[in-house]
């Protein structure tokens, strides 16, 4: 049994029967992951300390680049050693989900993050402690080890559980397969999370826009009244915080394609966020930034003034809690928010009003406002905030 | 008895009230007739609790604590190692005999009955020398509470040397005239003649009598309640082996356990000079006395002979301040002259007196002490220089050992029950926390809540299945967090048992920020931990809050030396606490990296294909490099043992004890052996279980500390 454990770490995944042939891509993540192993020998044969230097996820690590309006990471990193008691485990976890992402390469094979953390999860020889307890502990491990040598996730075999669907005017190919997304019925197209040209090549587009929303049960109803023939476009939504795979997708639709994005999200600061991680990038992942960043996304609403500019009753309002308001505030500081007065407006208004509103409240109005009237006001008049 | 009879014929003659009638005021004729003569000894008849004679159990502990004290006091006297038998045996319901003997010098046969029938005779009260008794009033009072209480005389047997009989005497006091009675040979005593006849005698009057060649014993039956714990006889005869490490005591306890307390060196105590009074030590009261009884001729003479540090010089200048002359008579200074003499004193500049007059026990020998009886991982000790107050010599001496194992921790069931039937404390919560010294109100509470106990329930009542749960209790909750400092207190190298909040001990260790030293400690309070202090206040005379000699006045100078000898220590035990934990800290590191090398040798050599061992030896020595103080073996004077310079070290006046070694003697139930000089014998005791750390008491002075 216990040789059994011992073996996980090492083997998994099972080692290749015929000879897998590496990419250009897989041949340069292997080296960096390499040189990270190599570090180590290097530092102990010199009696040194071992450790590495992990380029900071954090706001403070994070710079807005004004010309390209997206953000990127800057250069500052911090030091991951073995020898420190509170840095002990994350050292050598680092050094097993390299080790685990070098098996995936060798193997020639892609899985979730949640396999990755079953490969590298066994117990600590001689000890009743786990390498890692649960999966939360695993994926901050891995976004390190992309940051550290620079590759993207995929380039690591890696891919996140998907979320978020797509339908419209557009024909792709996915991994051969040729998919027609006007064809696709209630459920639409599940984007994947890996969407590079590799495996998903565009074939043919009618629409001339992409409209994402912010979770599934509003892009229900923009199917069903079958939206995006009516307005030739393309129509996404996240699932909430979209993925990167939904980023990587809005930005290849946007940057190849020529399609401007649309967002349709709730009125309170989440919305706000995810617009500003769609348009701009997030802090934890600004390295991806430029591949997924859309700078020129438009937010439709819904707006602060909806309350009162479509005539909702009070009912419908849900008052801002005081970590919304510490959040709404924030989201006005952000560099990319702070010069923009419409926004700075936006902001205030909702703090003003005290209460949120969800896109859902639209359905006071009618069962099809938001499809029929809300949405194709506001493209009609221009109307949105950018 | 016969006293509060008398007392009360006397008061009905003319206070009782007449029924109906209003209270007769009192006439100063019938106040006439009840003024008399008090004779010191009915006062304390009267008043016995000012002698510790305030409720049966005390009463036992004064009675061994007096005899103990004084066999003591004559066998230094005297320069012979102090070797002690201390028997009491149960002769009936609450009734004791108490029989101590030592191997001091003897007492000349006349001698005998005043010493023993009669109050305030000695020969210490008249002299200014450090001893155990100073006021002549001890053993006699107890004789007399004796006497009182079960009507049976004291006897003693003492021989003064290999060639003369040992003296025989039944005495009882006569509390009227403060004069002895004796009672057997006709009123003469008897002398036992030394060889065979003698023991002969011996046997057939069933005399208990160990055979030597000089010493004293001293028998007293009297009425007593005899239970261990605070306050009890065993912690007294324990705490007196600590500090009088050159002592040997044989105790016989009331259930026939018997244990010895083995010297721990052979080196007597140096000898206490004598010194004469200084005059700022001097009362007005006093002053006039001894003007009194003085021979010398003229004012100049007196205060330079009958006073320490008084030239004529000196002299002259406090006549001059008295605007007295030099020579004027000592018979003729009257009332207002002592009194004016009494303020020139005070206002003349008088050096301090000479202060080797103090024989401090020392640091070494406290160690020794300590080492001894409590068990602990590191001892320290501090002795300040001497120091004066009003214009008495005297030293303070620290000595603290701290961890160990606690009382609890070893107790035998046997010993529970025992305790549990003796107490009559009502809820089992009290009996803990009376029973274990240094065991809180919190720790009891745990305890009780542990062996699923009810709080209310009386420990004298518990089934056996309730016994075995609170054993298992005891043993298995922790106490280090809810232990609390124990604190033995000496004047004179005795024992101070009681009146904790009112001595100028507690009160000074209660005043020092022990937090500063690694312990916890709530304001007001003692700090926390397996810790015992032990503090000792020697001087030519010991200014006690009351006669019976249990709590140290605060003088402030008495006070400063106290603060700067706890601090002494302390500081040592907080550099000991530092770095102990450093050790730990640094082993727990180490095992911290090393569970994780081997994960990272195996994903770095799996990368890259690297040989794993090689690497895994590698990473391995990087963490011992990093965390090199765990290795570091403390030598027992808390060196590190490769020498660094840089670390603060420990004295002469510290022992360090391995955990191991510390346990191992615990284990095998006797003493660690002291780390004995040459040259130096040193026997290791037999303890019972008795010895151990417990107590128990119902005293409310306990409260104060809680
Ligand atoms: N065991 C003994 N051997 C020799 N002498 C003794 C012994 N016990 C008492 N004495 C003498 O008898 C005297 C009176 O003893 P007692 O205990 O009454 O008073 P004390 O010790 O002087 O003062 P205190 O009242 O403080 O105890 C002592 O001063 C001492 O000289
Ligand atoms: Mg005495």
């Amino acid at each position: 049994m216990a040789k059994k454990k011992k073996t996980v770490a090492a083997t998994l995944p099972t080692a290749p029967k015929v000879a897998v042939v590496l990419t250009d891509k897989d041949k340069k993540t292997m080296s960096s992951i390499m040189t990270l192993a190599n570090g180590v020998n290097e530092a102990a044969g010199r009696k040194r300390e071992p450790s590495v230097d992990i380029p900071s996820r954090t706001l403070s690590n994070v710079k807005y680049n004004a010309s390209k309006r997206i953000l990127e990471m800057g250069n500052s990193t911090n030091r991951r050693q073995l020898f420190n008691l509170t840095q002990a485990k994350s050292y050598m976890q680092t050094l097993l989900v390299a080790n685990g992402c070098k098996g995936l390469i060798d193997a020639g094979k892609t899985t979730s993050i949640r396999g990755l953390y079953y490969a590298v999860k066994h117990t600590i020889e001689g000890t009743k402690e786990e390498t890692f307890n649960e999966q939360v502990e695993c994926d901050p491990i891995i976004e390190d080890v992309e940051v550290l040598l620079s590759s993207l996730r995929e380039e690591l075999h890696l891919f996140a559980k998907k979320k978020g669907d797509m339908v419209g005017q557009l024909v792709l190919q996915d991994s051969g397969s040729t998919i027609d997304c006007s064809q696709m019925g209630s459920g639409g197209y599940g984007i994947p999370s890996i969407v590079e040209p590799e495996i998903i090549k565009f074939v043919r587009c009618k629409a001339k826009f992409v409209l994402h929303v912010e979770k599934d049960t509003v892009w229900q109803r923009f199917n069903e009244d079958r939206f995006w023939e009516k307005h030739n476009c393309i129509l996404t939504h996240g699932g909430g915080q979209p993925t990167r795979g939904v980023r990587r997708l809005l930005y290849r639709l946007n940057n190849e394609l020529k399609l401007p994005v649309y967002c349709v999200l709730d009125n309170d600061p989440w919305g706000y966020y995810i617009y500003s991680v769609i348009k701009q990038g997030s802090i934890n992942l600004a390295f991806e930034s430029k591949r997924m960043a859309v700078p020129e996304a438009k937010y439709i609403g819904l707006r602060s003034i909806d309350y009162d500019r479509c005539n909702l009753s009070e009912s419908v309002i849900i008052r801002l809690n005081e970590n919304d308001r510490k959040r709404a505030k924030q989201i006005k500081q952000y560099p990319w928010f702070e010069k923009k007065k419409a926004w700075q407006k936006e902001i205030d208004k909702m703090l003003e009003n005290d209460f949120k509103l969800e896109v859902e409240a639209l359905i006071q109005k009618g069962i099809s406002y938001v499809t029929e009237e809300y949405v194709p006001l506001r493209l009609q008049e221009q109307d949105w905030l950018d | 008895m016969s006293i509060a009879e008398e007392s009360k014929n006397g008061v009905e003659s003319s206070a009782s009230p007449k029924v109906g009638s209003r209270r007769r005021a009192a006439t100063a004729q019938s106040m006439a007739a009840q003024q008399r003569d008090i004779s010191v000894s009915e006062f304390f008849v009267k008043n016995r609790h000012m002698l510790g004679f305030d409720n049966p159990r005390k009463a036992l502990l004064t009675t061994v604590k007096e005899a103990v004290d004084n066999s003591l006091d004559a066998c230094e006297e005297a320069h012979i190692l102090p070797e002690m038998w201390v028997r009491i045996e149960p002769t009936g319901a609450q009734k004791f005999r108490v029989g101590v003997q030592d191997n001091g010098p003897g007492i000349l046969k006349k001698q005998i009955p005043l010493i023993f029938g009669k109050l305030l005779y000695g020969s210490k009260f008249h002299r200014l020398r450090q001893s155990r008794g100073q006021q002549g009033i001890g053993i006699s009072a107890a004789g007399m509470y004796g006497v009182q209480t079960t009507g049976k005389p004291v006897k003693i047997l003492s021989k003064v040397g290999q060639k003369s009989p040992i003296h025989f005497y039944e005495i009882q006091i006569d509390t009227k005239k403060n004069k002895p009675e004796i009672l057997n040979g006709k009123g003469e005593g008897i002398d036992i003649p030394i060889g065979e006849k003698g023991r002969e005698y011996i046997e057939k009057n069933g005399i208990e009598w160990v055979d030597m060649d000089h010493g004293t014993r001293v028998t007293i039956e009297l009425e007593a309640r005899y239970q261990r714990g605070k306050g009890s006889v065993d912690e007294y005869l324990q705490q007196t082996a600590i500090a009088n490490p050159h002592v040997t005591i044989h105790y016989t306890d009331p259930e026939g356990n018997s244990t010895t307390y083995a010297r721990a060196t052979d080196r007597m105590p140096a000898e206490p000079r004598e010194i004469k009074p200084h005059p700022y030590g001097v009362e007005l009261g006093q002053l006039a006395i001894m003007l009194k009884d003085t021979t010398e001729p003229t004012l100049s003479s007196f205060l330079c002979n009958c006073f320490s540090r008084v030239s004529p010089g000196i002299a002259r200048q406090i006549c001059e301040a008295a605007k007295l002359s030099t020579r004027s008579r000592t018979t003729r200074i009257g009332q207002r002259e002592a009194d004016s003499l009494y303020q020139a004193i005070q206002a003349t500049k008088i050096s301090n007196p000479s202060t080797d007059c103090i024989c401090p026990i020392g640091e070494d020998l406290i160690l020794k002490g300590l080492r001894q009886v409590v068990p602990g991982e590191f001892y320290t000790a501090a002795t300040r220089p001497p120091a004066v107050y009003r214009g008495n010599p005297f030293q303070i001496e620290v000595g603290l050992a701290y961890g160990g194992e606690a009382a609890t921790q070893n107790i035998t069931h046997d010993l529970l029950s025992d305790l549990l039937e003796e107490t009559d404390l009502r809820t089992v919560r009290q009996f803990l926390i009376n029973t274990f010294n240094g065991l809180g109100a919190e720790t009891a509470d745990r305890i009780v809540h542990n062996a699923r106990l009810g709080s209310r329930q009386s420990p004298s009542r518990l089934k056996p299945k309730e016994v075995e749960a609170l054993l298992h209790a005891l043993t298995s909750v922790s106490l280090s967090e809810g232990q609390t400092m124990e604190v033995l207190r000496y004047a004179n190298r005795v024992p101070l048992q009681f009146q904790h909040g009112a001595c100028a001990i507690t009160q000074t260790i209660l005043g020092t920020n022990w937090k500063s030293y690694g312990l916890s400690q709530s304001r007001g309070s003692l700090p926390r931990g397996p810790i015992t202090v032990m503090v000792h206040i020697a001087s030519v005379w010991v200014p006690f809050t009351s006669q019976s000699k249990e709590a140290v006045a605060s003088y402030p100078e008495i006070q400063k030396e106290l603060r700067l000898a706890l601090q002494a220590a302390g500081r040592r035990l907080g550099v000991f606490l530092r770095r102990r934990n450093r050790v730990r800290q640094e082993g727990e590191r180490r095992n911290l990296f090393l569970r994780y090398l081997g994960e990272v040798a195996t994903a770095v050599s799996n990368i890259n294909q690297t040989d794993r061992k090689q690497l895994y030896g590698q990473l391995v020595d990087v963490a011992k490099k990093r965390t090199s103080d765990a290795d570091l073996r403390l030598d027992d004077r808390g060196r590190r043992v490769e020498d660094d310079p840089e670390d603060e070290e420990f004295g002469e006046n510290v022992i360090i004890v391995r955990p191991e070694d510390a346990l191992q003697s615990l284990l095998k139930n006797a003493p660690a052996p002291p780390t004995a000089s040459p040259g130096e014998k040193v026997r290791g005791s037999k303890k019972s279980d008795s010895t151990s750390r417990k107590s128990e008491g119902t005293e409310e002075e306990f409260d104060s500390d809680e």
